[in-house]
C-alpha cells in the first residue's frame, strides 16, 4: 500500500502544475500566518504601550485635582483605559479588529456617548479585507484544489491512459481514492502545518487547533466532492475547470454578497444613531429640570445614596453625575433594540454558515479566534461592567462628600483585561 | 479589415450558440442589474436618512432653551456626511467610515456608525455593487467565455484552414478581440444605464459619470486583450485557462489584500487613544488652564488687560471667562488640526503605497480611480472630517464669544451662588438660531479628477502594455501558421 502511495506521489510530483501548486499553498498559508502573527504582535504592542501613557496622563490630572481634592473633578477628568487583547488564535482570522477599536478610554460620564467611538483606521486599507490564514483557506484553497483535481480522470482520458489504468489497477476505486487522497492531503497539510506552528508559537489551545484543522478537512472535503461530481459528468478537462471555477465564484463571492444584502436589509440598525441623538437630549435636558426631580429619579436607581446630604446651590457634582446616568438609562430600550439588531445580523450569518461552506469557514474561524461581531459586543459588555465599577467608585466620594486625595487615584478600579471574558 | 469582421462574426455566432457562454453572460448581467438596483436604493435610503437626522439635529440645536453659552458648547452638534449620487455606483469606503460626528467643545470625537462595524463578517466578503461586479466578476466571466478563442482554433487545427482562406494572424487576433469586446460591452451596459440614470435623475456630475464609463471600458478592454493574448500564446486551451485564472486570482483577489498589509507596515498610524493622550500632554505643555500660575495663561491675561487698559479682569468690558474659553479652544483646536494632519499624511502615504500596486494589478488602479470619481474615496471622508472640525471650531468660538459679550463676568462668577445671576447667564435662545447650519461641500470635479489621475494613468498604461502584448502574440501566431 505504502509503495503504491509512493508511486502515485512520484507521478503527482512529475506533473508540471503539481509542485508549483503545492509549494504555493504552503508559501501563501505560511505568509498569511506570519502576517497575522505580525499584526497580533502589533496589537499586543499597542496595548502594552498605552499602559505607561495612561499612567502619565492620570498623574498629570492627579497633580492639580488633589490640591483641593474635589472628587467631581477627578471623576470628570480622569479617563480609564480598557483593552481587548487578541486571543491566541486571532492571527489566523484577524476579522473585525481592524475596523472596531480594541483600546478605548472611558470616564464616569454618560457611557452611550463614549462606547460607540470608532478607531482611527484607514478605510481604504480595510476595504479589500485582510490577508490572513482564514482568507487563504476560504478563497484560495478551493482554487488550488480545483487545479489539482479537475483533470484527474479527464486528463488520463485525454492522454489515452484511462482504459489502461482501469485494466491494470487491481482495485480501480482504491486507485482513485489514493490519488485524490494524496492531493487533498498535501493541500490540507500545506494549510494546517503553518496554522499549527503559528498556534503553538501563540499558545493556542490544542482543542481549538484541532477544531480548525477538522474544519479545513471538512471544507476541502466539500470541494473535493464537488470536483468529483463535476468530473463524473464526463466532460473534458477544460469544461471541468471552467465549471468548477464558476462554482467557486458563486460560492465564495456572489452568494455571500447576496447574503449580506439580504441580512442587512432584513435587520436595519439605525437605532445606533437614534439612540445617541436621544441620549444627548436626555442628558442635557438634565440642566433645565428641577434638581429634586432628577435626584429622586436617580435615587430610585441607586437607593444606597438616598440618605446623603441633599444637593444645594446652582451646581453640584452629585446632581451632574445623576443626570449623566439618567441620560444613559433613558435610552436603554434603544440600546437593547440596537443590540438585538446586531445580534440578529450575526445570528443569520451563523445560520447561513451551515448552508454556505465559505461562510461556514469564515464564521467558525472568526468565532474561534474571537474576532467577530460577537467578540466586539462582548468587549462592549465588559466595558459597560467596568464603567459601572468606575461610576460606583466615584459615587462613594461624591455622595459621601469625601475629598479625593492623591492616593485615591490609585484606588480606582483597574481594567481586568481579559480575565472576565465571557 | 474585412477578415477581421469575418472572424469576429464567426466567433460571435459561436458564442451565441454556446450555452455556457450565454449562461455566464446572463448571470453576470442579472447580477449587475441586481447590484445596480439595490445599490441605488441603498444610497438613496441612506442619504435620505442622513438628511433627516441632520435636519433633526439642526432643529434640536435651534430649539434649545435659554442657557449659559458654555452649556451649548457641551450640548454640541451632530453633523452627517451626505452621500454623493455616484456612491450608488461605487460606494467606496462609505460603509467603512462612520457617517456622523458629534461635535463639542475641547474634544474631537470620531465619525461613528459605519456599516461594516455594524455588520457581521459577511460584510468582509465584499459588497455587491455595480463597481464590484465590473471590477471583480466581469473579468472572470470574460476569462470563462474567452480563454479558448484562439487556443481552440490551434488545438483543433482549424487555424490552418483559416490561414488557407487568407486570414492573417493579425486579423484573427483582432477579430477574436472584437467578438470578446462585444461581450464586454454587454457586461458594461447595465452599468452605463445606471450612470445615465444617476446623471439624469439624481444630478450626478456628467464629467465624472463619463470618466467612469470610459475607464471601466478601458479596464475591460485590457482584460479582453489579456485573454486573447494568453489564448494565442498558450499551446492548449487548458493552459490558457489556468494562466488566466491565476492572473485573475492574483490581481483581483490576492494583491489587493496584500497591498494594505505592506502599506500599514511602512506607514503606521497611532490609535485614537494614544492620539488623545498625546494631545492632552501637548496641551499641558503649551498652557495648563488648571494651573493658576501657568505662564501661557498668565501672559494671555496680561495681554488682555493691556489691550483694554485695565488692571483687573473684573474691570474688563467683556467677560474674561469667555475670552479664556476662546483662547483654550484655539489651543486645543490647533493641536487637533496638527494631529489630524499627521494622520492624514500617514494615510496618504499608505494610499500611495497601495496605488503603486496598481502597477501589478489593474484592479487596484481601477478601484482607486473609481472611488475618486464617485466621491467615495478616503479623500472624501477626510474632506468631511476637516469640514466638520472647522465647523466645530466655528460654532464653539461663536458660543464662547457669546459668553464673552452677552454674559457679564460678575454674573458668570456668581452663577452658582446667586440664583438671579444664574438666571441672567442663560441667554436668549434666539442666539442658537443664529448659529449657521453645517453645509458639507463635496469635492469639485477638478478635485475628483486630480485624485483620479494616478489610477487613470495606470489604466492607460495597462492598455498600452496589453497593446504590446498583442503585437507579440501576433508575431508568435504568424510563426505558428
Amino acid at each position: 500500500m505504502t509503495s503504491l502511495i509512493r508511486h502515485d506521489l512520484r507521478l503527482l510530483l512529475r506533473q508540471r502544475i503539481a509542485v508549483p501548486t503545492l509549494v504555493l499553498v504552503l508559501i501563501l498559508s505560511a505568509a498569511a500566518v506570519w502576517a497575522g502573527m505580525a499584526e497580533v504582535a502589533r496589537q499586543h504592542d499597542i496595548i502594552a504601550r498605552i499602559k505607561p501613557q495612561q499612567v502619565e496622563d492620570v498623574k498629570a490630572i492627579r497633580a492639580w485635582v488633589s490640591k483641593d481634592g474635589d472628587a467631581g473633578n477627578a471623576a470628570y477628568y480622569t479617563f480609564h483605559a480598557t483593552w481587548d487583547a487578541p486571543s491566541p488564535l486571532a492571527f489566523a482570522a484577524l476579522g473585525q479588529r481592524d475596523v472596531a477599536p480594541f483600546v478605548l478610554r472611558v470616564r464616569a460620564l454618560a457611557l452611550e456617548s463614549q462606547i460607540h467611538e470608532g478607531e482611527n483606521y484607514n478605510a481604504e486599507m480595510a476595504l479589500p479585507g485582510r490577508f490572513d490564514w482564514a482568507f487563504v483557506l476560504t478563497y484560495l484553497a478551493p482554487l488550488f484544489l480545483i487545479v489539482l483535481l479537475h483533470d484527474l480522470k479527464s486528463g488520463e482520458r485525454e492522454a489515452g491512459r484511462l482504459d489502461f489504468l482501469r485494466v491494470s489497477a487491481v482495485h480501480e476505486r482504491a486507485l482513485w481514492a489514493r490519488r485524490i487522497g494524496l492531493r487533498v492531503g498535501l493541500i490540507a497539510g500545506g494549510l494546517i502545518l503553518p496554522l499549527l506552528v503559528g498556534g503553538l508559537l501563540s499558545g493556542a489551545a490544542a482543542a481549538d487547533l484541532l477544531l480548525l484543522s477538522t474544519m479545513v478537512l471538512l471544507y476541502l472535503l466539500f470541494w473535493t466532492v464537488l470536483c468529483l461530481l463535476v468530473s463524473r459528468r464526463g466532460m473534458g478537462s477544460v469544461a471541468n475547470a471552467a465549471t468548477l471555477a464558476a462554482s467557486w465564484l458563486t460560492l465564495t463571492l456572489i452568494l455571500p454578497a447576496l447574503a449580506l444584502l439580504a441580512v442587512n436589509g432584513a435587520f436595519p440598525v439605525r437605532q445606533g444613531v437614534e439612540l445617541t441623538l436621544a441620549q444627548r437630549e436626555a442628558v442635557h435636558s438634565g440642566w433645565d429640570k428641577p434638581k429634586e426631580q432628577t435626584m429622586e429619579a436617580f435615587f430610585r436607581q441607586h437607593p444606597e445614596w438616598r440618605g446623603t446630604k441633599p444637593v444645594e446651590g446652582g451646581f453640584h457634582w452629585k446632581w451632574y453625575f445623576a443626570f449623566q446616568h439618567l441620560g444613559d438609562l433613558s435610552v436603554a430600550d434603544q440600546v437593547r433594540a440596537y443590540r438585538h439588531g446586531l445580534e440578529a445580523r450575526d445570528l443569520w450569518t451563523e445560520r447561513l454558515a451551515f448552508v454556505l461552506p465559505a461562510i461556514g469557514t469564515q464564521y467558525l474561524s472568526h468565532r474561534i479566534a474571537r474576532t467577530d461581531l460577537t467578540a466586539q459586543l462582548d468587549y462592549q459588555d465588559r466595558i459597560r461592567a467596568f464603567h459601572k465599577r468606575i461610576r460606583t467608585f466615584y459615587y462613594s466620594y461624591i455622595f459621601n462628600d469625601v475629598p479625593f486625595g492623591a492616593e485615591d487615584f490609585g484606588r480606582a478600579p483597574l481594567w481586568s483585561g481579559d480575565a472576565d471574558r465571557r | 479589415m474585412n477578415t477581421v469582421r469575418l472572424v469576429a462574426e464567426n466567433e460571435w455566432r459561436l458564442m451565441r450558440r454556446s450555452r455556457v457562454a450565454q449562461l455566464a453572460l446572463l448571470i453576470l448581467i442579472a447580477l449587475s442589474v441586481i447590484a445596480t438596483l439595490t445599490s441605488i436604493a441603498h444610497r438613496d435610503g441612506n442619504d435620505a436618512l442622513r438628511a433627516r437626522f441632520q435636519a433633526q439635529a439642526d432643529q434640536e440645536f435651534d430649539g434649545q432653551p435659554a442657557r449659559h453659552p458654555h452649556r451649548m458648547v457641551h450640548y454640541g452638534h451632530f453633523v452627517f456626511r451626505p452621500l454623493p449620487a455616484l456612491a450608488a455606483f461605487d460606494p467606496g469606503v462609505d460603509g467603512f467610515t462612520g457617517s456622523t460626528i458629534f461635535l463639542e467643545g475641547h474634544r474631537q470625537n470620531s465619525a461613528n456608525f459605519g456599516d461594516v462595524r455594524q455588520s457581521s463578517l459577511l460584510a468582509r466578503f465584499g459588497q455587491l455593487t455595480p463597481a464590484f461586479v465590473l471590477q471583480a466578476l466581469a473579468p472572470l466571466v470574460l476569462v470563462f467565455i474567452g480563454f479558448g478563442v484562439v487556443a481552440r482554433e490551434r488545438e483543433g487545427g482549424t487555424i490552418r484552414l483559416l490561414s488557407a482562406h487568407g486570414v492573417t494572424a493579425q486579423s484573427l487576433i483582432f477579430g477574436k478581440a472584437v467578438a470578446l469586446g462585444r461581450v464586454a460591452a454587454l457586461m458594461l451596459a447595465p452599468a452605463v444605464a445606471a450612470l445615465l440614470w444617476l446623471t439624469l435623475m439624481e444630478g450626478a456630475p456628467v464629467v465624472a459619470a463619463l470618466g467612469l464609463g470610459l475607464f471601466y471600458a478601458v479596464y475591460l478592454a485590457a482584460w479582453v486583450l489579456i485573454i486573447v493574448i494568453a489564448s494565442s500564446l498558450a499551446r492548449e486551451a487548458r493552459t490558457a485557462l489556468m494562466v488566466l485564472l491565476g492572473l485573475w486570482a492574483t490581481t483581483v483577489i490576492l494583491v489587493p489584500r496584500i497591498a494594505p498589509d505592506v502599506a500599514l507596515t511602512f506607514a503606521p498610524v497611532p490609535t485614537r487613544l494614544e492620539t488623545d493622550i498625546a494631545i492632552q500632554r501637548d496641551l499641558r505643555r503649551i498652557g495648563d488652564s488648571h494651573n493658576p500660575d501657568d505662564p501661557h495663561f498668565a501672559a494671555f491675561k496680561a495681554r488682555v488687560l493691556k489691550q483694554y487698559g485695565v488692571d483687573r479682569v473684573e474691570d474688563l468690558p467683556v467677560n474674561y471667562r469667555g475670552l479664556l474659553a476662546m483662547e483654550g479652544e484655539t489651543l486645543t483646536s490647533r493641536l487637533f488640526d496638527d494631529y489630524a494632519e499627521r494622520q492624514f499624511a500617514a494615510e496618504r502615504k499608505q494610499g500611495a503605497i497601495v496605488a503603486a500596486f496598481g502597477l501589478v494589478s489593474p484592479a487596484i488602479a481601477l478601484r482607486n480611480f473609481s472611488m475618486a470619481l464617485s466621491g467615495s474615496d478616503l479623500d472624501g471622508h477626510r474632506r468631511f472630517l476637516k469640514q466638520a472640525e472647522a465647523y466645530r471650531f466655528d460654532i464653539v468660538q461663536r458660543l464662547n464669544r457669546l459668553q464673552a459679550e452677552a454674559v457679564t463676568f460678575g454674573d458668570d462668577s456668581n452663577r452658582n451662588k446667586d440664583p438671579e445671576a444664574g438666571r441672567r447667564v442663560r441667554i436668549d435662545p434666539k442666539n442658537w438660531h443664529d448659529v449657521p447650519d453645517f453645509a458639507y461641500r463635496g469635492a469639485t470635479i477638478s478635485e475628483k479628477l486630480e485624485s483620479a489621475l494616478t489610477g487613470a494613468i495606470l489604466l492607460l498604461g495597462w492598455l498600452v502594455l496589453t497593446g504590446f502584448g498583442v503585437r507579440i502574440a501576433i508575431r508568435r501566431l504568424e510563426a505558428a501558421l
